[in-house]
């Protein structure tokens, strides 16, 4: 009997898990360059090892697991925002961005110069380009940054954003402010870029509105068995554990 | 239940949008006012199963793990520093500046600010103040007997005395520039302050150096649009009763949950 609350339970947490999911992303609707995450369930068969020797063997359970999160890595609206130092992605890649733990990769172009005219995210941490961190000069007050990824201060080139790519972006780790950590990041040629421009979520709010209501809904209904099940154990126990004095 | 919390950061995130636009909006005839930006990032993830952890014994691991976030921050605002539309205002004493550039104010308590706003006047001794009496920078004095004022386009102001034919030169309108303008402290009254973060101020003479030109006579209205506002506005308050359903439908589910004992 314990095994259809417990079965229950499997998919209670996980469905509590993903409500977490949607409602981060839901949250993260305005955020530059966020890239929408789903959690994905697969069947969890048990008993692993089972004995079949008895007449009525044991039979197979199945759990619900909650597997991984995968990302939405589509391309996000472009919101036209008119500073010169914000770039957007279109297609694939991310920007690298040097944190102290290590190379970072974002696709939130809003970038910024710091005191020493470093091009920096909001954090303050450097955006690397091909020779490094890229450095403008108190000149450079009018700065174009091409589909490419080269930019041109006044008169030179400064230098040409890194932007890079993953073979599978699912490897990625996502660590919070707009960056992820990953391995084995491979230099995208031809990157296409537009300046003037930010990448907004990808966030679709109907499907997340309704993978909401699926959820509470399913969870709701799991409730409801939950609390048949215990009103068939409490009843189980007051008919059988009666004693029956006029035997 | 995490999604509660998630849910009430992206609230709290869409309040602070919607103060970002209503100061924007209640901003939109502020002279040399530039529009502000919510930016906002991601908060940390809770690694419930890990990237590249170990799956059994045999040395498998796990691909893709499972990360589950915990909501959204403020991170920043920023300003959009293009050009407002320049108004005429046929006041000799008004300057606007067309392109990149600050006018250099000296506040009374010895600190140097910064504006856009060239809506300046004469004090009481022929000074040139803005309209707080705080005054230019240049200490340029327009003498009593001044008929006509002129400011030329990089900022030399020449003035006709008396009963003189040709102007004379009482100084120059310095302009300013930034590494990174954006990096600006607004301490409000139109005036910005220097900090690290947008560099030591760069003196130069207008429309030279990449600086803008100023025009006399004109005066920078703000570059706030109020059709964007508005449509930011809308998305802001959507995205609030958004996060706001997420909480009451968690709620309900806490409550369903708490109803399978009776």
């Amino acid at each position: 009997m314990e095994n259809a609350q417990l079965i229950t339970l499997s998919r209670v947490t996980a469905l509590n898990r993903q409500m977490n999911v949607v409602a981060n992303n839901l949250a993260n609707i305005n955020t530059t360059g966020y890239k929408s995450e789903n959690l994905l369930f697969e069947e969890y068969i048990s008993p692993v090892g089972s004995a079949d020797a008895f007449k009525f063997g044991d039979r197979d359970l199945s759990f619900v697991l909650d597997d991984r999160t995968v990302g939405d890595f589509s391309t996000g609206p472009l919101r036209p925002t008119g500073n010169q130092l914000d770039v957007a992605i279109q297609g694939e890649g991310f920007f690298v961005v040097q944190t102290p733990a290590g190379e970072r990769y974002t696709r939130a172009g809003a970038f910024t110069l710091d005191a020493q005219g470093q091009l920096v995210t909001h954090d303050g941490f450097p955006v690397l380009g091909d020779g490094g961190p890229i450095q403008f000069d108190p000149e450079d007050t009018k700065v174009t940054i091409h589909g490419d990824g080269t930019i041109t201060g006044a008169e030179t080139e400064i230098g040409r954003l890194r932007v890079v790519t993953f073979d599978d972006p699912q490897l990625l780790n996502r660590i919070g402010s707009n960056l992820f950590s990953g391995q084995n990041a491979r230099q995208l040629e031809s990157p296409r870029l537009s300046q003037f421009a930010l990448e907004g979520a990808n966030i679709d709010a109907i499907s997340q509105i309704s993978q909401m209501i699926e959820v509470q809904r399913a969870y709701d209904e799991l409730a409801n068995i939950m609390r048949q099940q215990n009103d068939l154990r409490e009843t189980a126990i007051q008919r059988l554990g009666r004693v029956q004095i006029n035997a | 239940m995490q999604a509660l919390h998630t849910a009430a950061t992206g609230m709290r995130a869409q309040e602070q949008n919607v103060q970002t636009v209503a100061n924007n909006i209640s901003n939109i005839r502020t002279t040399g006012y530039k529009k502000q930006r919510a930016e906002f990032q991601d908060l940390l993830y809770q690694d419930l199963r890990r990237v590249g952890s170990t799956s059994s014994n045999s040395g498998t691991v796990v691909p893709t793990g499972i990360q589950i976030g915990s909501g959204v921050k403020f991170a920043a605002t920023s300003r959009v520093l293009t050009q407002g539309s320049l108004e005429q205002t046929q006041q000799p004493l008004n300057a606007a500046i067309r392109g990149d550039g600050y006018f250099e104010i000296e506040l009374p308590d010895g600190r140097t600010a910064y504006t856009r706003d060239g809506s300046f006047e004469r004090n009481q001794n022929g000074e040139i103040v803005t309209l707080d009496g705080y005054q230019v920078a240049g200490g340029i004095t327009i003498p009593q007997n001044a008929r006509s004022i002129t400011i030329s386009n990089d900022g030399e102001v020449e003035v006709v005395t008396g009963n003189d034919q040709t102007p004379t030169n009482v100084g120059q309108i310095e302009l300013i520039n930034f590494v990174n303008p954006g990096g600006l402290e607004a301490i409000g009254d139109n005036l910005f302050l220097e900090t690290a973060a947008s560099g030591a101020p760069q003196t130069g003479t207008a429309g030279e150096d990449g600086l803008g030109t100023i025009l006399q006579g004109f005066l920078e209205g703000s570059n706030v649009e109020a059709v964007a506002e508005i449509s930011d506005l809308i998305s802001a308050q959507r995205a609030y009763e958004l996060n706001s359903r997420v909480i009451s439908a968690a709620d309900e589910m806490m409550q369903s949950a708490g109803q399978i004992l009776r």
